[in-house]
């Protein structure tokens, strides 16, 4: 189990935005769905270990990343996009992904291979002498995956990733998550029924902080039939699991 | 690509794109790393905003002519001036709110926190060093008072600036408003002192000897002190690990 | 972009023209070094030959032979790789799918000629004697000693020489 989370909750000031969670994911590709404001960015945080709980306990790859030795050990395995990631508009793309290989304390010798074979992965590699200020937006979130997924690591964690994607470059990004969940965990959190749908092996819905259902995406369609609210069998399970909990919160 | 079935084309392309896409860090680099004892860290030194070559032939022309008009003029400035300069330039020295990458800084094995340590103490090293050539190239305009007090006296003052900005930069996460805090209340110090007349009593006005008591005042430097420690505290508690994006 | 004007990019530092052309020419190079080598050494001797490329593309004349110049590099990577592997690995290198064609070394030899001519100075002085002779027509070292009235070991380090001159002229292989 590469992810066990056992009751956790994260507060800011009165907002519960994490409530009493847990979580058990080994490998493969775990969809975490919801609407905005449901908490996933917050879950994917104390995920990343940038974020600490403020109640119940995170181990991450049999790790406590409350003690700092262990953490580090954590985040030298973990890849992380988050959701606005931000770039340095004078580097280049090598340089970019280079620079975090750097900082996830990667063997300096292993390097060079590392990032080309990231960058060739998201299919940039005509453009890895190019400054990050001239490319698109989609291209700027291929940098993003790239510089996840250079440490190959165990842990992968996407915060939205396909936004700024066209569908055939989303096409290809479930293929490449789909590939890397062999070995890792990878968590993509969406609010886009569809980008999870065929690549995930589990997926997760939360709303208002909390796990309502948790399945393969078979059983999730399972829940909506009969319902009318979607436009595909994925959508509609999800309306109809959304519509429930809030039924049951507003009882 | 398609050669021989049993070849992996897309492997050996990879392996010649890192070849050629590779980045050979320069002297300073290197050296870096093996002080630090990390490649990531030195990178991450040598890509400071204000240590890069730009920045750098800035400071050190405002140093120098800093240090021209003290020989031509005979008024002081390279102690004036220093403290404002390190400021700035600390400010930019990237924290967390300043760095567009932040949020996945926060991720990384080498912390940011120690990204921005190392990178504040380059930035006030290098400052300290300019300013003390500049300070032992017009030694000899400083007959009037205490030598040493306006060759290194500055030094305590350019700390306490430099922990202001830094501390404002970071709690405020805008480098502007660091630069703008530092260097600012410095002026202010500065000209106040001078208006107060300092050891010769209100009235004496702007003059040098007023002016320079600022930094040769010893009863400012327990509050100079006192500035930097807050300073530092205030960073050391906005970098502290862990704390989220708040 | 055809061939010659990718080649000319890659001698400008233009990484995609290289890309680009190992798009288009390293599937029929490995199929053609498979015929003699084992996987392992196709992928070390096609990614050896690229990176020479790379280094030495400022050397290419357009003549309408950019495949020829490209098998002559896999070719040479094909005999360092063999060579260090001793004296059998070698013979394979005298028959079968890895000799030598003459017509491709000499258009080849031609190039190089002139790029050693601005390298090694003019006709006539040593280093420049030393390679025309034992490269430009394949003497032995002992013919080149006795035709230049020189003992083998001074043709040998000419030779070294020149070979060190023609690569920092040529920009630096490793």
């Amino acid at each position: 189990m590469n992810i066990e989370l056992t009751d956790v909750t994260r507060t800011f000031g009165r907002n519960k935005a994490v409530d009493g969670v847990s979580l058990a994911v080994g490998p493969g590709v775990f969809g975490l769905l919801g609407p905005n404001g449901a908490g996933k960015t917050s879950l994917l945080r104390m995920l990343a270990t940038v974020l600490p709980p403020s109640s119940g306990t995170v181990r991450l790859l049999g790790r406590d990343p409350a003690r700092p030795a262990a953490r580090t050990e954590i985040r030298r395995r973990l890849g992380y996009l988050p959701q606005n990631l931000g770039y340095y508009p004078a580097f280049t793309v090598a340089e970019f992904v280079e620079y975090f290989a750097l900082l996830k304390e990667m063997p300096a010798g292993q390097v060079p291979r590392a990032v080309a074979a990231a960058i060739e992965r998201v299919d940039l590699g005509p453009k890895a002498k190019s400054r990050l200020r001239t490319l698109s937006g989609g291209m700027l979130r291929r940098v993003g995956i790239a510089q996840a997924i250079v440490n190959e690591p165990e842990l992968l964690l996407f915060d939205e990733p396909t936004a700024g994607l066209d569908p055939e470059q989303r096409v290809g990004f479930r293929a490449l998550i789909r590939d890397l969940g062999r070995q890792a965990t990878v968590v993509v959190s969406t609010h886009l029924v569809e980008d999870v749908g065929a690549a995930c092996s589990e997926v997760g819905l939360m709303a208002e902080g909390k796990v309502v259902f948790r399945g393969a995406p078979d059983e999730l369609i399972a829940q909506g039939a009969g319902s009318e609210l979607g436009d595909s069998a994925l959508e509609r399970g999800y309306s109809a699991v959304l519509a429930a909990s809030r039924k049951r919160v507003a009882a | 690509m398609n050669g021989p079935d049993d070849i992996d084309l897309n492997r050996v392309w990879v392996n010649v794109a890192a070849e050629i896409w590779r980045r050979q860090p320069g002297r300073a680099e290197r050296t870096a790393a093996r002080l630090l004892r990390s490649p990531g860290l030195a990178r991450a030194l040598v890509t400071t905003p204000s240590l890069l070559l730009p920045w750098l032939i800035a400071t050190t022309i405002v140093f120098a002519v800093g240090a021209l008009t003290q020989l031509g003029a005979g008024q002081p400035l390279v102690w004036l001036i220093a403290p404002a300069v390190a400021a700035v330039g600390i400010a930019y020295a990237y924290g967390p709110g300043l760095d567009p990458a932040w949020e996945l800084s926060c991720s990384m094995p080498v912390s940011d926190r120690l990204v921005l340590l190392t990178r504040a103490a380059a930035v006030l090293g290098v400052n300290a060093g300019l300013g003390l050539i500049a300070s032992a190239a017009t030694l000899g305009t400083h007959v009037s008072t205490g030598t040493v007090q306006l060759t290194i006296g500055w030094l305590l003052p350019m700390t306490a600036a430099c922990a202001l900005a830094l501390a404002v930069a970071v709690a405020v996460r805008s480098a502007i408003a660091g630069a703008g805090a530092g260097a600012g209340a410095w002026i202010i110090l500065v000209l106040a002192h001078g208006a107060a007349g300092g050891p010769a009593g209100a009235g004496s006005g702007l003059s040098a000897a007023a002016l320079s008591s600022v930094v040769a005042d010893a009863n400012l430097y327990l509050p100079y002190l006192a500035v930097a420690a807050c300073g530092a505290a205030i960073v050391a508690f906005a970098t502290r690990p862990q704390r989220g994006l708040l | 972009m055809d061939d010659d004007e990718l080649i000319a990019s890659l001698a400008g530092g233009d990484d995609t023209a290289l890309r680009e052309l190992f798009a288009r020419h390293a599937p029929w190079l490995a199929a053609r070094l498979r015929k003699a080598l084992p996987p392992d050494d196709v992928e070390d001797v096609l990614q050896e030959t690229f990176l020479a490329v790379w280094r030495n593309a400022k050397t290419y004349r357009p003549r309408g032979t950019p495949a020829a110049w490209l098998w002559v590099i896999a070719r040479n990577q094909a005999a360092l790789l063999l060579r260090k592997r001793g004296p059998a690995a070698i013979a394979l290198l005298d028959e079968g799918p890895l000799a030598a064609d003459p017509a491709e070394s000499a258009a080849v030899r031609a190039d190089l000629a002139t790029a050693a001519a601005a390298a090694l100075g003019p006709p006539g002085c040593p280093d420049r004697e030393v390679w025309r002779l034992m490269y430009e027509e394949d003497r032995p070292v002992a013919e080149v000693a006795e035709l230049m009235g020189v003992p083998e070991g001074t043709v040998k380090s000419r030779a070294h020489r020149a070979r060190r001159l023609l690569r920092a002229a040529l920009g630096g292989a490793r």
